[in-house]
């Protein structure tokens, strides 16, 4: 009888053991019945928001300074002294903070000449705030009135934390955020046509795209699509709109901003064919649907909106996605502008806040789940970060 | 000398030298293992008049064998076309295993590291039915060929062994509907289609990829109904094969193993499966009859499963609108409600093979950037009368063709005039220059990885056919006049 039971309980660890332990939970996100649905690993969602933690503003600028007379200064013209230096702050601290003699304000400056572009990092520097301002004024239909800083992607160190690529023989599909205006492949006739010769290994590179997406992401396919028909717009969570301005963004910044930059870079930041680093999803989203858990921060810092403010004001590019916006008050979430683009949220932001986790760092669960999701390197919180004590979850349930 | 060795019942002591019956000491009759094992002069068969060659290795026995068939192995008799097929099949996996090998640099280490992800392609789609060369596709056509004459050859030696024993030939051809599956997947529908690039890669888990890719490229696989055939003789086979095995093993205690002598003289084993296959479902296959079931589930589970692959885009290239067009599928209130004006956006601006995917000439001009008028790929939705209306292009001034013609657009949305998809970076873009239109620097450096970008001609067909007019819905064919 023991043996029986030994070997019962042996067949069954065996065919558990590809499974992961922990509580998982379900949300549904389009119509019933058809399977759209995130699947939420609910052990692991600490972890994966520990390594997401927004930043606290820095105090507001002393009041009425006049405009700085800072010699080549390029982008952040016309802007208070006050503002100014704080935002030069806030970069540091986002991008370089100091540690040590090597990074800090010397990171990008000459401290001997400040106006100096002598360092590489500052011509790179002044790229990445157009960037910036672009994508907070032009690409809202991504970013929504969230936004980007530097903290988004780099995440206090000079390196982007999560989801640089350099061109190999193994991601050519990538290219796809380069070479090809979108990723369809299926024909919108049932017969064929000559207007669609998409092969297979095309087919193959959309796929592997979909899935370094959702890798990125942290989400499963049907987050964004209705698996019976992976064209579908209409059957789709909207969430899928989202991703498509992501993929167009993604593709404007490597060529715009990020590309250009094999001039500049030095020979240790180039891949072995010479090739610069382009951003992947995962540079912003490093692994949850939105970046630092959706929290906004660039909604304190007016230097970089691009535009003259306030933050969630109509931009000119906004009427190429009218009605897509969502077009909500940054701090309030409360809605600020109808379209037709209206369909239930998914993830409200007035919800029932978590049990505040006990005060805990997260570097040690990291490397599991970075290992889980392949190639896209993970990097933890700085040791001692605290869990937000009250934060959106990844994704809310949906009544 | 034969003995015979029976586990005792199971209320007296296991037999302590059968670990197997030792650990399960109740489970007699439903026996997880062959408990009966004969031990006797091995048995070479009985004689036939025509062979060629004559069997070989002098049988042995096998206890572990035994358990879960006949302990009794050999005598093997291997042929002229056996031994070909050997020959063939070995080559064949020497030039995929050595093409992978090859493919890691030839070090051990990663050769089993990344086996699983290790894959011998067919050629680029660019080369057409062309012979490429080795390293691009050829060595898949060689070993391609080399297995499909190992396989040809295998059921040639099938057919002639059952001819030679005075068998009835089910068997040879129940395996010749399985090799018209793989001959459709890898070259009879890369024919139809044109490409060998069509075809299956070989390795563990990019033929897996392969088959996810077609499902995602020809709109969802699961539409097509020969597809469903498919998995339905492919279920059934499971679920004949269970209740088939079941009952036996059931009835075993009362002779019914002995199934082939109760076709024609029907005992109590085969009195109590009927009887109990008619209490429980009302009636019942009979002991002959079971196996022509199986026989047939079995044949038509890779048979129509090969007509679906051969019909998967040559004449059918979206099985989920197929689906639409049929009624198959059921409709759900749309999530997005698509205005022409978002349909502008969503649907993209192109489609097609890029011009830069893969080097060489494509079929056709590469991508074929999308008329305004090109609907979004719609579906009719419950109460949503604005998307059944959506491709309106009379009503719709953005839904015009561009009279500019395609050529003066980029093919990208930030520098796209009529979409302002970004705003170009301002003028005082710091030090670096921003080059219009040229290919930014840093990528690809490499000359070898150098694609041109393809332009279609001016006077071909496709480029000065475009769709305008009245808006084709999703049931007309946009074929260029």
């Amino acid at each position: 009888m023991m043996r029986r039971r030994s070997l019962v309980a042996l067949t069954s660890l065996l065919a558990l053991a590809g499974c992961q332990v922990g509580k998982k939970e379900t949300a549904q996100l389009g119509y019933r019945g058809v399977a759209e649905e995130q699947n939420i690993d609910v052990s692991n969602e600490r972890t994966v928001l520990a390594r997401n933690v927004a930043l606290a503003p820095l105090p507001p600028a002393p009041p009425n300074t006049p405009v700085g007379r800072w010699q080549n200064v390029q982008v952040l013209v016309n802007l208070p002294a006050g503002e100014f230096t704080r935002t030069m702050q806030a970069m540091t601290n986002w991008v370089a903070p100091k540690t040590g003699s090597q990074a800090g304000c010397i990171y990008c400056h000459n401290p001997a000449n400040y106006a100096s572009d002598e360092k590489y990092a500052k011509v790179v520097s002044r790229r990445m705030l157009l960037m910036t301002r672009d994508l907070n004024t032009n690409w809202r239909a991504h970013v929504k009135l969230t936004g980007v800083t530097c903290y988004t992607c780099h995440y206090g160190a000079p390196v982007p934390r999560a989801g640089l690529w350099h061109e190999t023989d193994q991601n050519q599909y990538l290219r796809a955020y380069l070479d090809r205006s979108d990723v369809r492949v299926q024909s919108y006739t049932v017969p064929p046509t000559s207007a669609n010769y998409s092969s297979i290994r095309q087919a193959d590179w959309t796929y592997a795209l979909m899935i370094n997406m959702s890798n990125s992401l942290g989400v499963n396919c049907t987050f964004c699509h209705n698996s019976r028909s992976w064209a579908s717009w209409q059957n789709a969570p909207w969430t899928r709109v989202s991703a498509l301005y992501g993929l167009r963004m993604t593709r404007h910044i490597n060529e715009t901003y990020v590309g250009p930059l094999g001039t500049v870079l030095p020979p240790v930041r180039l891949g072995e064919r010479g090739d610069p680093p382009l951003v992947g999803c995962a540079t912003c989203h490093n692994g949850v649907h939105k970046p630092l858990a959706g929290v906004s921060m660039v909604v304190d810092y007016p230097a970089l909106w691009g535009h003259p403010g306030p933050w969630n004001a109509k931009t000119p590019a906004d009427t190429a996605y009218d009605g897509i916006v969502d077009r909500r008050d940054a701090v309030s979430g409360v809605p600020t502008d109808s379209s037709s683009f209206r369909t239930p949220d998914p993830y409200p932001r007035s919800r029932p806040a978590p049990v505040p986790p006990s005060r805990a760092t997260t570097s040690d669960a990291v490397s599991a789940v970075g290992a889980a999701l392949g190639t896209i390197a993970m990097r933890a919180a700085p040791a001692g970060t605290e869990l937000p004590v009250s934060g959106p979850r990844l994704v809310a349930r949906t009544p | 000398m034969a003995t015979i060795t029976r586990p005792t019942p199971a209320a007296s002591t296991p037999d302590p030298i059968d670990p197997v019956t030792a650990l399960l000491p109740t489970l007699e009759y439903q026996n997880l293992f062959t408990s009966v094992q004969v031990r006797t002069a091995p048995d070479w068969g009985v004689p036939i008049n025509q062979q060629t060659w004559t069997r070989q290795a002098a049988p042995g026995f096998s206890y572990w064998l035994g358990k879960i068939g006949d302990a009794q192995v050999g005598p093997i008799y291997l042929g002229a076309t056996g031994v070909a097929s050997l020959i063939f099949g070995f080559t064949a996996f020497e030039i995929i295993g050595l093409n992978m090998f090859a493919s890691v640099n030839w070090n051990p280490i990663q050769f089993v590291r990344r086996l699983p992800w290790l894959a011998l392609e067919p050629p680029p789609p660019a080369y057409g039915l062309h012979l490429p060369p080795l390293n691009q596709g050829g060595w898949w056509l060689l070993a391609g060929f080399c297995l499909t004459t190992s396989i040809i050859l295998w059921w040639v030696r099938t057919y002639r062994r059952a001819r030679a024993l005075g068998l009835g030939t089910h068997l040879p051809w129940a395996f010749a509907s399985a090799i018209f599956l793989y001959l459709s997947l890898g070259f009879i529908r890369p024919l139809l289609m044109g490409s060998w690039g069509e075809a299956v890669p070989f390795g563990i888990l990019p033929h897996l990829d392969w088959t996810a890719a077609f499902s995602l490229r020809y709109g969802n696989l699961f539409y097509n109904p020969f597809h469903m055939l498919s998995i339905v003789f492919l279920y059934g086979s499971t679920l004949l094969f269970a209740m088939h095995g079941a009952t036996i093993l059931a009835v075993s205690r009362v002779g019914g193993e002995r199934e082939i002598e109760q076709i024609t003289d029907r005992g109590t084993a085969t009195e109590r499966a009927a009887l109990f296959w008619r209490w429980t479902m009302g009636w019942n296959a009979t002991m002959e009859s079971i196996h022509r079931w199986s026989w047939w589930f079995a044949f038509l589970t890779t048979f129509t499963g090969a007509i679906g692959i051969l019909l998967t885009g040559t004449a059918v290239d979206n099985w989920y609108l197929w689906g639409q067009k049929h009624g198959l599928t059921p409709q759900y209130p749309a999530t997005i409600v698509i205005t022409p004006q978002k349909a502008q956006d969503l649907r993209g601006y192109y489609q097609g093979t890029p011009p830069d995917t893969f080097p060489g000439a494509t079929r056709g001009n590469g991508a074929v950037r999308l008329q305004q008028s090109t609907p979004v790929l719609q579906t009719p939705a419950i109460g949503n009368p604005a998307a059944g209306a959506m491709p309106d292009a009379s009503t719709n001034a953005s839904a015009q063709p561009n009279p500019a013609g395609t050529a003066t657009q980029s093919p990208y949305p930030g520098q796209n005039p009529t979409v302002p998809m970004g705003a170009a970076p301002p003028a005082n873009a710091g030090t670096l220059p921003l080059p219009k239109g040229a290919p930014a620097p840093g990528y690809p450096q490499n000359p070898a990885n150098a694609r041109p970008r393809v332009t279609p001609p001016p006077g071909s067909a496709r480029n000065e056919a475009p769709l305008q007019g009245t808006a084709p819905s999703a049931k007309t064919e946009r074929r260029p006049q």
